[in-house]
């Protein structure tokens, strides 16, 4: 049996290399600005489909004139945790809109083309929390406690 | 008292599931929604002016071996090499970018489907650091507006089960057709040829070949009826033509691919492996049961 996986192995190789290293640059160097560059050509583009067929420019969060869609403007505290902008590791003093509620979009060039730290809690700044009206950390606390607190359904 | 812990390195599987695998409904929705998933077009011929098919080639093989290496499951690599070809259908794409390209494919497929995805630093490494880990997270972004965020493909492994409960088979050979049938996949998926052809029609032609190939279709010719084709094609509704011909098709894909390992044995320096020597006297390579029986 050994033997068949092994043929098998090799059957599907046609370079052979049974011992050679799978760490390999297939095509050469990467242009790494010109990838940049191309990263940011598409998501823009992707981001322009998108705006125009929600009719929502997501890059400054407003509504566009003409679209298929009617938009309202909800506060973030009235929708569920799921739809609110998450804060971990966000750029602080990014332009977040207030109100929320965002579409699941792809993001702007500008916003992901930063470094993100996950790791890292953003440093406390009531000003800014409170403007932002987002409390995800204690929303996570909550979504716990309901979880412990519900009793088992099955007679286990 | 000693304890045990059992978690160690198993990757934990579900079991199969009974309603899944033995409800006919099950399958008829996966033909019905499988063509949703094929690349739009061929795209080498109308569409990629930088990249050919030998680089496709070149880098299925490339992630064909990291899969088997990082001990991937069977699906992972199917199902990337269809996010990539759906990817390379709807975006033009320079010839160096295209390892990129698939280390997102492998990074999506390996989240999908694994408990334990492969990471990016480690796709990272075995492209030797032609790329960084930011890269492919970015890019992973692109690959996945593209497809529309629709990754939940459906491949040709998600028909093996329908396929081989609905024959006739002797059931300690299962399990042998059935890695031999994944095998038959891969191969498939390592080829543009196969690119536009319904997973469906793949995993009948694979199973086709593994049972032939294991001569499993003449000990007993009645148990068959009269074509074992016939049987096969009726249980995923595909013409018989279509299949014999999809399943002629791998078997010389692999017959193509043995005899290229063959020559890169002979040209190999260190001079060819003992295996090889033996596999030599096998009469056909497709044969998979005289493979096995040469190298045992």
């Amino acid at each position: 049996m050994c033997g068949t996986v092994a043929m098998e192995k090799r059957a599907l190789n046609p370079l052979g290399n049974a011992g050679a290293a799978v760490c390999r640059s297939l095509f050469g160097p990467v242009d790494r600005e010109e990838l940049q560059a191309e990263y940011r050509a598409l998501l823009r583009r992707d981001l322009e489909a998108s705006a125009r067929r929600w009719g929502f420019d997501f890059l400054n969060e407003r509504p566009l004139a003409g679209g298929d869609f009617e938009w309202e403007g909800v506060p973030g505290a009235k929708v569920p945790a799921l739809y609110r902008t998450c804060m971990v590791g966000q750029q602080r003093g990014a332009p977040q809109g207030e109100q929320g509620g965002k579409e699941n979009e792809a993001r702007t060039p500008e916003r992901t083309a930063k470094p993100r730290c996950p790791e890292s809690t953003p440093e406390k700044s009531p000003a800014q929390t409170l403007k932002r009206k987002q409390t995800n950390i204690t929303d996570f606390y909550q979504a716990k406690r309901r979880l412990v607190a519900t009793p088992r359904k099955s007679g286990q | 008292m000693e304890l045990l812990c059992y978690e160690a390195d198993t990757v934990r599987r579900a079991h199969p599931d009974p309603n899944l695998l033995y409800d006919d409904r099950v399958l008829q929705n996966l033909l019905s929604i499988e063509e949703r998933f094929l690349p739009q077009c061929s795209y080498f011929k109308c569409f990629q002016k930088d990249i050919q098919p030998f680089m496709r080639k070149m880098v299925a093989t490339w992630m064909l071996e990291v899969c088997e290496e990082q001990k991937c499951e069977e699906e992972v690599f199917p199902l990337a090499m269809n996010y990539l070809d759906r990817f390379l259908a709807v975006v033009p794409t320079k010839k160096c970018n295209l390892q990129l390209l698939g280390a997102v494919c492998m990074f999506l497929a390996s989240k999908l489907k694994e408990t334990r995805p492969l990471t990016a630093e480690k796709l990272c490494i075995y492209t030797d650091n032609s790329i960084k880990p930011q890269e492919l997270l970015e890019w992973e972004l692109v690959v996945l507006g593209k497809l529309k965020w629709n990754l939940a493909a459906v491949t040709p492994h998600d028909f093996i089960e329908h396929i081989m409960k609905k024959l006739p088979l002797p059931s300690e050979k299962l399990p042998l057709i059935r890695k031999h049938a994944q095998t038959f996949i891969a191969l498939c998926a390592t080829d543009f040829s196969f690119a536009m052809y319904p997973p469906s029609m793949i995993a009948t032609g694979s199973v086709g070949a593994a049972i032939c190939g294991l001569q499993l279709d003449d000990g007993d010719r009645s148990q068959w009826g009269d074509n074992l084709t016939d049987l096969l094609a009726k249980i995923t509704n595909t013409e018989v033509d279509c299949l014999k011909a999809c399943q002629e098709q791998i078997e010389s894909v692999l017959v193509r691919n043995l005899r290229q390992v063959r020559q890169q044995q002979q040209q190999d320096p260190r001079g060819p492996r003992k295996e090889m020597d033996e596999l030599d006297q096998a009469s056909t390579p497709t044969d998979v049961r005289d493979i096995n029986l040469y190298l045992k």
